[in-house]
């Protein structure tokens, strides 16, 4: 995968007609990314029971209004969409082409965040950049070597290869039930600055999250053993989902990095944070769930640990070591009550 | 074949099955295919490995007790290399003597019999003085040296302790920004830039691994040590008694090291601040269990592998570099010759930097390989002057302190400027190979030398203002 960073496809330097031909290809592509941008726009629309509108998507995309208009008018022209009285609508040509932007845009993500370690603040506009190339199966072959993710970063359904989107699963936080623990299942990626914040407060999708209270200034919520304050315009954005009944709500676990010099521990699983190449190389360390685990070295600056692990020695940093979690195994105790007779 | 009561199936049904049944298979399933393998492979072994009785006085848990101490870590990694600096100054010593006596008796012979000839006196000059001192004089500088220092790092390296040294340095990386596997590329600096550079494919992020590439060069390399060495030993040393000069040589030197160090991670902090912006990501290193050393595959390793490779490359680039030399020293315009006329002209500009023309000068020439850099001063230097031919350390140091005036701070400075300039140009198309980039290898080549001229440029005006120099 590490060819998708290095890029390097500039036209060689060109006689007259290759500029010329280098102009049009590039006014054109900008044109197919701005009927991208508005068919997915329109489609988000639909999906939240919202109408569209020039002004809306004028809004959301960033053009003026004039210019939401003109690509609107082409886009009509073209079948994709239709003007209603409602506002906007998709065709079903148009609605199928807004799904492989869709898909191409959250694979993306997924590919970002977890094989090339982009933080979670920045894949969405990476992905915005990328949605748009999806040339002779490029998307498909990301698909199969992401092993067909089902959901991007921020929990959003990944379309399928035949255009089929999961049924957008989730209850607005603001409408929890106080006191009753719930997982995250979506947080929406726009606008970009709120992400950053409900990131920076260092929600995930795939946690468990409890409403303790609700005041004016927002609501007063746990998760992983952190309390937090939520303004409403923050909540507003994050979608939860009730723990199904069977499976057990998770006691509030410890994380390796918490394990001290010395301590024995059981690893019950990796956090479902992390993902990816780091999850697959901390797996391949043999890092799985029932396997014992023991700190031996701590580093002199107190953050690199080394692990006893299947009787190798392993070095962790503290980020990745928070994501292990552990249970109490057998512990020191037990050396000491063979030593003290 | 038929089988009974299965119908054969259209392959295209069962793709779609496939199709299907691979949705239905969650997202976790890679992380219990892993776990299977392990499980499986714990049965196995607990069936057919039989586990002795646990040894009550375990060699590698004691040592790694004192290896990765949070108290005696870092010290120990400080002590070693000095110790390693230490042996090579003092063993090369005596045999470097040796090898420029013999070696120069052979340029002495050989001129001679030319002469005797009647060969013309340029022709001489040219093979003799010319290319085949530079030759004698890197094969005498270099050759002792690398045979102690490379052997000693090879035992290092074979020993599994590098990575114990990325473990000990990791958490100053990762403020640094950089990844933890940065101070495992940069220890293979030690032996060569170049080698360190491709040494960086061991890191996975694309970020990481451009700055581990480009701040590289921040360590000396084998062919700077030569010149860290001689200086340290010519002027730092000199004001101690002898018992203890080969010590503070050593120390010298390794300030130095310590001082590449930091400017490694100052100038990886300031890379990931601006230019590569992003956060340190994750870092998982097997610390293996200690070895013993091989010793067969250590001096081959460190002798053929490295000595050899590292003094070929010196003795190809030394041969014309003696050529340019020879020639500058003695073609003569004006009755001066051009060498004169270079370092004339550069020193104004040299001096701004506590240098001297003819070490710009020298470095210059020494853009292909730094291993040539002290040859080249001293031969340039003996083109202007009196005609010295034992080269001694004593002799040295009335070349260069009472004949061509160098101080105190001129040798620091050629320290400095040795430590920090751009790196040579083995390593330049190094990282080009690598990077596969104009813009970050000229950044890799040229920031190194911005940095090295700022450097003494402050050290030079501050202890002039300051009256030290």
């Amino acid at each position: 995968m590490a060819t998708l960073t290095n890029q390097n496809q500039g036209y060689p330097s060109p006689p007259w007609w290759r500029v010329f031909a280098w102009l049009w290809h590039w006014s054109s592509q900008r044109h197919r990314r701005a009927v991208e941008d508005l068919l997915k726009h329109v489609h988000a629309c639909e999906r939240r029971g919202q109408a569209a509108s020039a002004e809306s998507a004028a809004g959301a995309i960033g053009w003026s209004p004039r210019r939401a208009v003109k690509i609107i008018a082409s886009v009509e022209a073209h079948g994709y969409i239709r003007s209603t009285p409602r506002g906007l609508e998709l065709t079903d040509e148009g609605t199928q082409l807004a799904i492989n932007v869709i898909r191409a845009h959250r694979l993306w993500e997924r590919y970002l965040a977890d094989e090339a370690g982009m933080p979670l603040t920045k894949v969405h506009a990476e992905a915005n950049r990328r949605e748009h190339d999806r040339e002779g199966g490029r998307v498909d072959r990301l698909d199969a070597a992401l092993g067909y993710p089902q959901s991007d970063p921020h929990g959003d359904p990944i379309p399928t290869a035949d255009g089929r989107l999961a049924e957008f699963a989730g209850t607005p936080l603001m409408t929890w039930q106080i006191g009753q623990p719930a997982r995250i299942t979506h947080i929406e990626d726009e606008p970009a600055s709120v992400f950053d914040q409900i990131a920076a407060v260092g929600l995930l999708p795939g946690q468990i999250i409890t409403v303790k209270g609700s005041t004016p200034e927002g609501l007063r919520v746990a998760f992983d053993g952190r309390k937090s304050v939520l303004a409403p315009v923050i909540a507003a954005n994050i979608f939860v989902q009730a723990i199904p009944q069977d499976a057990p709500v998770p006691a509030p676990v410890r994380s390796l990095g918490s394990l001290q010099q010395g301590g024995e521990a059981v690893i019950l699983g990796l956090d479902q944070s992390l993902r990816g190449f780091h999850r697959r190389r901390l797996l391949d360390l043999g890092l799985t769930p029932g396997t014992p685990i023991r700190a031996e070295r701590i580093s002199m600056f107190r953050d690199p640990k080394a692990y006893r692990v299947r009787g190798s020695l392993i070095a962790l940093r503290r980020e990745q070591a928070d994501k292990v979690l552990i249970e109490d195994g057998t512990t020191q105790t037990t050396v000491d009550a063979e030593a003290t007779p | 074949m038929k089988l009974d009561g299965y119908a054969p199936r259209p392959v295209a049904d069962l793709l779609d099955q496939a199709e299907q049944a691979r949705h239905a298979l969650g997202e976790g399933f890679r992380d219990r295919i892993v776990e299977s393998i392990y499980k499986d492979a714990t049965a196995i072994a607990s069936r057919s490995v039989e586990q002795g009785e646990r040894r009550k006085f375990d060699l590698d848990l004691l040592v790694d007790k004192v290896v990765l101490s949070p108290i005696f870590g870092l010290p120990l990694m400080i002590v070693l290399l000095g110790l390693i600096f230490w042996a090579t100054i003092v063993g090369a010593n005596y045999p470097s003597q040796m090898l420029a006596d013999g070696l120069f008796w052979v340029e002495a012979q050989g001129s001679t019999l030319f002469d005797a000839l009647g060969a013309p006196w340029w022709l001489t000059g040219f093979l003799w003085h010319g290319v085949y001192r530079a030759l004698a004089w890197v094969i005498a500088v270099m050759l002792p040296p690398m045979m102690i220092f490379f052997p000693c790092f090879t035992i290092l390296e074979d020993l599994g302790y590098l990575p114990r040294v990325a473990f000990n340095l990791d958490w100053l990386f990762k403020k640094a920004g950089g990844h933890g596997k940065q101070a495992l590329t940069m220890s293979m600096g030690f032996g060569c830039n170049a080698a360190g550079i491709i040494a960086c494919r061991v890191i996975d992020s694309p970020r990481e691994r451009l700055i581990a590439i480009l701040t590289n060069n921040f360590v000396p390399c084998n062919g700077r040590y030569p010149t860290l060495i001689l200086i340290a030993v010519l002027f730092v040393a000199t004001g101690f008694s002898p018992t203890i000069a080969s010590a503070v040589a050593a120390g010298t030197v390794l300030t130095i090291v310590i001082l590449g160090v930091i400017t490694t991670l100052i100038a990886s902090a300031i890379l990931s601040r601006t230019v590569l912006k992003g956060e340190a990501s994750a870092f998982t290193l097997e610390l293996p269990s200690y070895r013993r050393p091989n010793i067969p595959r250590i001096i081959y390793t460190s002798l053929i592998d490295r000595t050899f490779f590292v003094l070929m490359r010196a003795i190809t680039t030394a041969i014309p570099a003696g050529a340019i030399i020879w020639l500058l020293a003695n073609i003569s315009a004006n009755g001066v010759p051009l060498a004169t006329h270079v370092s004339n002209f550069l020193d104004p500009f040299a001096y701004m930097f506590g240098l001297d023309g003819v070490i710009i000068l020298a470095y210059i020439i020494a853009i292909p390989a730094n291993e040539i850099v002290v040859p080249t001063m001293i031969m340039v230097y003996l083109s202007q002057g009196a005609m010295t031919e034992e080269i001694s350390p004593e002799s040295l140091r009335t070349l260069l302190v009472d004949q061509h005036g160098w101080t105190m701070l001129t040798a620091i400075n050629l320290m400095l400027f040795s430590l920090l300039h751009n790196p040579c140009a083995t390593t330049i198309i190094t990282m080009w190979k690598e990077t596969r980039s104009l813009r970050w290898t000229t950044l890799g080549a040229l920031g190194p030398l911005v940095i090295a001229f700022a450097v003494c440029f402050l050290v030079a005006q501050a202890a002039r203002l300051l009256g030290w120099a």
